[in-house]
């Protein structure tokens, strides 16, 4: 039996993990479960969050409110591009077969990728953390980076603030509309159009801000889209694609497995979250919390 | 009038031969140019250009010039297998140098076994590539292998006053072989050691807190990882911020390169100075044999960059051990060449290499040393560079 504080750092280093991939999954899960399209190009969105991260720092140099500008203005030059993807190229897909879809999504995550080569080089890059969040924490005989802890409760807060606005806000009446029925929103007098391209720029957001506040614990490298996107997709099967709930609890649940599964099999890691994605799919085909496509 | 003639026809029969000179000896290299792997594909490429490039500037050699073919092998076994056929078919090429993983390398060695073509492997370490049951005549390596490197670790380790050891290592060849060469090698020379905890994520893995928290749990006093590239910035940035390289008191040894300049360059001041690191090659190395500053400068010049990258030597020597093959043999033909590449001694810039002729193996070693900081670089060095000379322990 591993001591107590060992577990305990064990299911921390888990959640900070889970909530990082549901910051990602999230935008993911949110244009399937509206758009009806798997967006493979999410995790290139996450890569440029990251490189813009890092080239907003250096323009701005090292001050102690420069990474969170950097981190802003990354997300949102992510959702602008989001948005402008979404608008232009995206929107002549609706309505098409889904294989045209994910081809263009693929292609978006080729041409992309070498655009992010061309202009940032294959040098691996790497942000340092925020100051003010550089130390870590003694709790129980377990340390706990800063930074990871505000990274376990900004998943919450994004969780909780996405809830609010689905649930309690008209725009948030539409998305939850638009994700039932598009035509009959439609007809209804609603921009159909501007909401989608919306929920893009939302979903893009995320995905780009995920990206610039994962600069200070991984190395900013070509291809770091393709490794996160993986996860991300593992975590919405789970949980349930399109499936907002499903998609906190698939990542709490990957955080978990990953973390304690290493104990019990030191060397097969990620079959643990293999074997739990099949389990789920054989027994709930949908995920967890998703509901069966009709 | 007979004579003239004969004279004649000896100069038509000539020309063909003279056509034939002066075509191109054409190498093949099949390298990750796209991934994460680029990053060190890259510059090896370009260092067997930058080589090239002077070579031919002095007329080349047997009188022609060379021709560098690079392709994208991806870093994946599949892709570089393919694109060795397609140089070895479609392009002709002569030689085949290149590779970087060490799934890479055996594989296109298979290759380069079927079409009967020399093959020099600048870079995949795993010792399976030259292994007795693997080797045959057209494979070498100039690189160091997973034994040499292991061992050379083992021997810096058992200098510590540590007997509790945890390793890290990616779960595949390279991680594998290398931490294998490790143990084996530390408890023959210093058997007190305990191995108490051995962790293998997944090549590629980006969370290392779950592993982290195992291992600081077994409480070793000194850590070998074998960790590379841009993951090694990845892990040693989570590691730090959980306090593992204090709670090792900095007896850590990054094996994979963990202490090569643009690793240290790329994290700055989030480098965790202090620990042990090794390097194909740095730029800063005080007392290293003349060739090399000259060769430094050169290559410096040529990346354009100040801080040239420390894995354009391998693209670099690489192609001189096949050039000063070609050279012995005064021929391009592979099976020549395979020959005299056997005991093949070439000066290179970090000083004399030998091929061995019983496995087709250099005695390549690499630059160990502690980090440090030094006020001439904005990033960590090693201080004092080592170059540890495998020749001891290679069997």
């Amino acid at each position: 039996m591993p001591d107590l504080s060992f577990v305990f750092a064990q299911s921390l280093s888990g959640l900070t993990a889970a909530m990082f991939l549901f910051l990602i999954a999230s935008g993911l899960s949110l244009i399937f479960g509206v758009l009806r399209v798997l967006n493979f190009a999410h995790g290139t969105f996450y890569m440029l969050g990251a490189y813009s991260a890092y080239q907003i720092v250096q323009w701005l140099g090292t001050g102690p409110v420069s990474f969170w500008v950097a981190a802003l203005g990354a997300a949102t030059s992510v959702a602008l591009l989001g948005g402008i993807v979404e608008r232009f190229l995206f929107q002549r897909l609706y309505g098409k077969e889904e294989l045209y879809q994910l081809l263009f999504t693929y292609a978006l995550v080729l041409v992309l990728g070498d655009a992010a080569k061309i202009i940032w080089g294959t040098q691996q890059k790497s942000l340092s953390r925020p100051p003010g969040l550089t130390g870590a924490l003694s709790l129980f005989g377990a340390t706990i980076p800063y930074y990871n802890l505000f990274i376990i409760l900004l998943g919450p807060a994004i969780a909780l603030g996405f809830w609010f606005a689905l649930q309690r806000t008209r725009a948030g009446r539409f998305i939850r509309a638009a994700a039932l029925d598009r035509e009959t929103l439609g007809a209804l007098g609603v921009n159909v159009n501007a909401l989608y391209t919306g929920v893009f720029v939302l979903a893009s957001f995320l995905g780009g801000l995920g990206g610039a506040l994962i600069t200070p614990m991984r190395a900013i490298v070509p291809g770091m889209d393709t490794e996160v996107i993986v996860e991300a997709f593992v975590v919405v099967v789970i949980g349930g694609l399109g499936s907002f709930w499903g998609t906190f609890l698939g990542a709490l649940i990957y955080g978990q497995v990953l973390s304690f599964g290493i104990l019990f099999f030191p060397r097969f890691s990620i079959f643990s979250i293999f074997a739990l994605m099949a389990a789920v799919l054989i027994i709930r085909p949908w995920g967890l919390l998703g509901k069966p496509l009709k | 009038m007979i004579r003239a003639l004969t004279l004649l026809l000896a100069a038509l029969l000539a020309l063909p031969i003279a056509a034939e000179a002066q075509k191109p000896i054409k190498v093949g290299m099949p390298m990750p140019l796209s991934g994460p792997a680029a990053l060190f594909g890259e510059p090896a490429t370009k260092g067997a250009q930058m080589y090239i490039d002077e070579i031919n500037a002095k007329g080349g050699v047997l009188g022609r010039k060379i021709e560098l073919l690079t392709r994208d092998s991806k870093a994946d076994a599949n892709e570089a297998v393919r694109v060795a056929r397609e140089l070895i078919l479609k392009e002709n090429v002569d030689f085949l140098v290149g590779t970087l993983t060490s799934a890479e390398g055996p594989a296109v060695s298979v290759v380069a076994k079927e079409n009967k073509i020399v093959f020099i492997a600048p870079i995949p370490k795993t010792d399976q590539l030259t292994a007795p049951d693997k080797l045959h005549p057209y494979v070498f390596r100039v690189a160091a292998n997973t034994t040499m490197e292991g061992r050379s670790a083992a021997e810096i380790v058992a200098r510590w006053p540590v007997t509790k050891i945890g390793t890290i290592a990616f779960d595949y060849a390279y991680g594998q072989d290398v931490t294998r060469a490790f143990v084996e090698h530390i408890k023959k020379i210093k058997p007190s050691v305990e191995i108490v905890d051995q962790q293998w994520p997944k090549l590629g893995e980006q969370d290392y807190n779950p592993f982290i928290n195992a291992q600081m749990a077994k409480k070793p006093e000194a850590v070998v990882s074998s960790i590379w590239g841009g993951f090694f910035v990845t892990f040693s940035k989570q590691a730090k911020a959980l306090g593992y390289f204090d709670a090792l008191k900095y007896n850590f040894i990054g094996l994979g390169e963990a202490g090569s300049p643009e690793t240290t360059k790329a994290m700055g001041a989030d480098y965790p100075t202090g620990i042990w690191g090794n390097s194909y090659d740095a730029f800063y190395w005080e007392d290293n044999p003349g060739a090399h500053k000259d060769y430094t400068a050169r290559v410096s010049k040529y990346l354009k960059d100040e801080y040239p990258s420390s894995w354009a030597i391998q693209g670099y020597i690489g192609m001189q051990f096949l050039v000063e093959a070609i050279k012995k043999a005064n021929s391009t033909d592979s099976d020549k060449v395979a020959k005299a590449l056997l005991g093949l001694s070439v000066d290179t810039p970090v000083g004399k290499l030998i091929l061995r002729e019983k496995d087709h193996q250099a005695n390549r070693g690499q630059l160990y040393g502690k980090t440090a900081k030094d006020a001439k670089y904005p990033f960590s060095i090693m201080k004092p560079v080592t170059y540890v000379d495998p020749t001891k322990f290679m069997d």
